[in-house]
């Protein structure tokens, strides 16, 4: 597993250099009403490797992942696909870039089947209205004669001599071999992430971003994806993972921001986030006397409060996971 | 400056009329969260009640107000929240949509079989005489309906300002659940907000009744009431103040427009304009909204999609239906049925099947609401009649090309539209069509368009045999189309469109282009089916792509599951053949069975129990899920995933 910048720099700052990151979201801010969802909200994500976001209920991850996808609009700052400015960009012309991301609510084609999921991800490059694919839909059109659950079988997607990747090796990748032809809907949570999880893989993106994909999971399947992520990221793909299971992040992330009432509070390598006292204050529920002491009080200002509402909300179960 | 005057009075009366039905909107709106497409209707059918007890009976204007208003559209309003609309929650989006097309069309059927169309009806002045202020005439009645209007914005306010209830209703929409919490019933709450709605639909249709000085008709006093809609619109439909604003405004203007454009255009124009106007300011309200944020809804449709056909059983079953197509030809040869021979009725049949298919296509597929189907067909029709002589093949492609290209622009401006607001829009193009372009005598003209039959080469369609066989090839062929767009990968991208716009987006689809393509692939399709009707029927008129059947024909599609081919053809046939019995209950059966199916979003043909499996279909995947919690443990993590991400 690619390790994090060696250059890393100090726990409570953000990674400035953002040369040669997949993604870097500058200074992005989102206000609802009279409320502060983001303030100046700053990462990367560098290539080959998997970049934690973590934070209480309510500090503002998943609205960052609309900002950087294209489904909120920040009131300042900016989005960077590598070189590529994409603040104002629309989102299905992010995606084509190389973006791609899951739900925490999941967004699901729910009355399309599994497999019809990943294939819409599949082909989502392929202009329907050439004769070529037109062609296949005709009754009478080898290639298009639909199988039992109504995709053409065998379809090529692969530009070039890239490997050919079907719906159903997509899904056996996520552990639901077999299960194309069920119903979106009608699947358990856990594996419906997955369906989510296939077919943000079906675009090939160059940056994932995951939006708590371990949730519904029991411990084998949320190790199994642990073990997908670091796969992925070692491919050479930046991915950018929001997930309340402490002991899956510390576990798989390379670097890990802090984000508190939409601030990015700390950020470092999993070691280095498990020893910050301000983010044990702020987040994993542990509100030790260095926390008090060694804080400055201008970083302290105007988080006090968010401090106590993460201390009060997160459970402690969730720091003896991260210490184990 | 005394004409202005004069002009500027009017306008603020008309709009006060206008503003009365308009907050009703907005209240019903706020707290049950569904528009009420029969607002018009309602108010409609209190100016006939109003003209039966005051006019034809000579009851006491008071009495007469206190029994139409205060108390038959207040238990009225009351019945129509308990017994409809309470059971849609949780139903898909567009279906508190049909439900109230349906009660309108309930209420114009009934109103047309009660008080016969040919009968002029004329309401007075509830307060005769006038009285002059700064040189110009006004008329006592058009103060009375500005202070009624005055008075029930005065009384709203206090209402939700001031009292508990109405704190309660403005929190009903924002959080029913909460409200429960707090003691308050959600569901009372809303019909208090039925209650109100009709109150006020009631209150404006009798009062802007008496401004109808050449009679009131149905259809005339049902669509009255659009200004208000698009008043309404303004006010985003929670903004009284400014919805009230609004409807003023659009009052004056309509006016202005009339008074100060209207004589410098010819007489027909002007009567096109006059009928127009309401419909373009609703348009303009709707396609000015900000368009609606691409928000991820968390909300998984949970309907059990129907099963597609294959290629080779779509292909094997229309070849059989064109069997029996031949069959009905040889056997019902000469046969009339209420006057019209079955081979015509068959023949009109398919053409409505292909509007249907349309339907299946734009809305059944990718979950966009079109009201404005009839009005394709008939440009289909018209200019089936008009290009190459008529009855040519060119006339067939031109037609088509033409309505895609016009569905293709609605599509532009309207695509950003979410259910609600789509069928307003859709609505506002279809009555547009009907009554600025249909009803232009120079368009069909009194005795209509004389299209005639299409002249295949070496081959003659004059016959009425080789007609209706012709257009049900024409029928099959667009069903065959249909599916396999449906099977295609822009097929799968319609449902995925329709299921989470979000996701959509988010996989690199562009919803824009999708939506407006499908809206012009459809529309090209309605008009295919007009010039079609065309040659069926050989002549084509004003009446025949009304607003009216237009609406009745979608609620038929969405009865019998406007999901589905067979869906599509079974609500053509329910349609011609109820139209044939008994033309006036048309609206009634379709209402009513819209009513009747309610939240079943797959119509008649998806109920279980009515679902008989023909025995050559391959039955579908077992729904139980044979997981093991280990399933993803036992994963291959190496395997496409990762070549798809290298």
């Amino acid at each position: 597993m690619p390790q994090a910048d060696a250059t890393a720099p100090s726990a409570v700052s953000v990674r400035d250099d953002q040369t040669g990151a997949v993604l870097s979201v500058a200074e992005v801010a989102v206000r609802f009403g009279g409320v502060a969802a983001l303030s100046d909200a700053t990462l990367s994500v560098r290539p080959g490797t998997v970049t934690g976001l973590i934070g209480p209920n309510g500090a503002g991850k998943t609205t960052l992942f609309n900002v950087i996808s294209g489904l909120q609009a920040p009131d300042r700052g900016s989005v960077h696909l590598f070189d590529t400015d994409i603040t104002r960009m629309k989102p299905h012309r992010r995606a084509r870039l190389g973006l791609a991301r899951t739900f925490q609510r999941l967004e699901l084609f729910g009355t399309l089947s599994a497999g019809e999921n990943v294939q819409v991800g599949l082909e989502s490059s392929i202009k329907w209205w050439q004769w070529h694919h037109l062609r296949r839909s005709f009754p009478w059109a080898k290639s298009g004669v639909p199988s039992a659950h109504g995709l053409p079988e065998g379809e090529p997607t692969g530009p070039g001599s890239m490997p050919v990747a079907t719906a159903d090796r997509l899904l056996e990748g996520v552990g639901l071999g077999g299960l194309a032809a069920r119903q979106a809907s009608a699947m358990p949570t856990g594996l419906a992430r997955m369906v989510e999880l296939a077919r943000a893989l079906a675009m090939a993106p160059k940056l994932l971003l995951l939006d708590e994909p371990g949730s519904g999971l029991d411990d084998a399947e949320s190790d199994a994806l642990g073990e997908l992520l670091t796969t992925l990221a070692a491919g050479g793909m930046g991915v950018l993972l929001v997930e309340h299971d402490m002991e899956l992040v510390m576990r798989i992330c390379d670097y890990i921001y802090v984000l508190d009432f939409g601030v990015i509070i700390a950020s470092g390598t999993p070691e280095e986030i498990r020893a910050n006292p301000m983010v044990q204050a702020a987040y994993l529920g542990t509100v030790t006397d260095e926390a008090t002491t060694e804080v400055p009080v201008d970083s302290v200002d105007g988080n006090q409060d968010s401090a106590d509402a993460g201390a009060n909300a997160s459970g402690s179960g969730e720091v003896s996971g991260a210490g184990a | 400056m005394s004409n202005f005057l004069q002009f500027t009075v009017f306008g603020i009366m008309l709009g006060a009329g206008f503003a009365i039905a308009a907050t009703g909107l907005v209240v019903t709106y706020t707290t049950s969260g569904v528009f009420n497409f029969a607002q018009g209707a309602v108010g409609m059918i209190a100016a006939f009640c109003y003209w039966e007890l005051v006019t034809a009976h000579h009851m006491n204007i008071l009495l007469a107000m206190v029994l139409i208003v205060g108390v038959g559209a207040a238990i009225a309003g009351a019945l129509v929240e308990r017994v409809l609309m309470r059971r849609l929650h949780g139903a898909s989006a567009e279906r508190p949509v049909m439900v109230t097309l349906g009660l309108m069309v309930i209420l114009t059927g009934a109103a047309s079989i009660i008080w016969s169309p040919t009968v002029q009806r004329t309401v007075g002045y509830m307060i005769d005489g006038q009285f002059q202020l700064v040189g110009i005439n006004i008329q006592y009645q058009y103060v009375l309906i500005i202070a009624v209007a005055a008075a029930v914005a005065v009384g709203l306010r206090a209402l939700f300002r001031s009292t508990r209830t109405g704190y309660a209703l403005r929190a009903v929409v924002d959080d029913p659940e909460l409200l429960g919490m707090a003691g308050v019933s959600p569901n009372r709450m809303g019909q208090y907000g039925w209650i109100l709605g009709f109150m006020m639909a009631a209150l404006s249709g009798v009062l802007l009744a008496s401004t109808q000085t050449t009679g009131i008709s149905i259809q005339a006093m049902t669509l009255l009431v659009v200004s208000g809609y698009a008043a309404a619109i303004v006010g985003r439909l929670k903004n009284i103040a400014v919805t009230f604003a609004a409807a003023i405004a659009i009052g004056l203007a309509e006016n202005y427009i009339l008074n100060y454009v209207g004589p410098h255009l010819s007489s027909s124009l002007q009567a096109d304009v006059t009928a127009v106007l309401p419909m373009i300011f609703l348009f303009i309200a709707l396609i000015t909204l900000p368009s609606v944020r691409l928000r991820a809804v968390g909300r998984l449709s949970s309907l059990r999609a129907p099963r597609v056909a294959g290629g080779r059983e779509s292909v094997l079953v229309g070849a059989g239906f064109l069997v029996v197509g031949v069959v009905v030809a040889l056997a019902f040869g000469d046969t009339a049925f209420k006057g019209t021979t079955v081979l015509t009725l068959g023949g009109i049949v398919m053409c409505l099947g292909i509007v249907g298919l349309s339907l299946v296509l734009l809305t059944g597929y990718s979950g966009q609401v079109s009201l404005c189907q009839f009005s394709f067909m008939g440009i289909g029709a018209f200019l089936m009649g008009k290009v190459a002589g008529g009855g040519s093949v060119i006339g067939l492609l031109v037609a088509a090309g033409v309505c895609a290209a016009a569905g293709a622009i609605v599509a532009l401006f309207t695509y950003r539209l979410s259910d609600l607001y789509l069928a307003l829009a859709t609505f506002a193009v279809a009555d547009a069509v009907a009554t600025g372009f249909f009803a232009d005598s120079r368009v069909f003209g009194g005795g209509g368009v004389i299209v005639g039959r299409i002249v295949l080469p070496g081959l003659s369609l004059g016959g009425d045999k080789a007609e209706f066989l012709f257009v049900t090839l024409c029928f099959v062929l667009v069903a065959l189309l249909v599916l396999a767009i449906r099977r295609s990968l822009f097929g799968r991208r319609l449902v995925a469109v329709s299921d989470s716009p979000a996701a959509y987006a988010t996989v690199g689809l562009d919803i824009g282009f999708t939506k407006v393509a499908v809206f012009a692939i459809s529309a090209g399709l309605a008009g295919l089916a007009g010039a079609l009707f065309g040659t069926v029927q050989q002549v084509v008129g004003t009446t025949d792509f009304d607003i009216f059947p237009g609406i009745i024909f979608v609620l038929f599609v969405t009865i019998w599951g406007i999901r589905t081919v067979s869906g599509a053809f079974l609500a053509a046939l329910t349609y011609v053949v109820l139209n044939q019995l008994w033309p006036s209950g048309l609206g009634i059966f379709a209402g009513v069975g819209v009513i009747l199916i309610g939240r079943a979003a797959n119509g008649l043909l998806g109920v279980e129990w009515l679902n008989v499996r023909l025995p050559w279909v391959r039955s579908d995947p077992d729904g139980s899920l044979p997981v093991s919690a280990g399933t993803l443990a036992n994963a291959s993590v190496t395997g496409g995933a990762t070549s798809a991400a290298s």
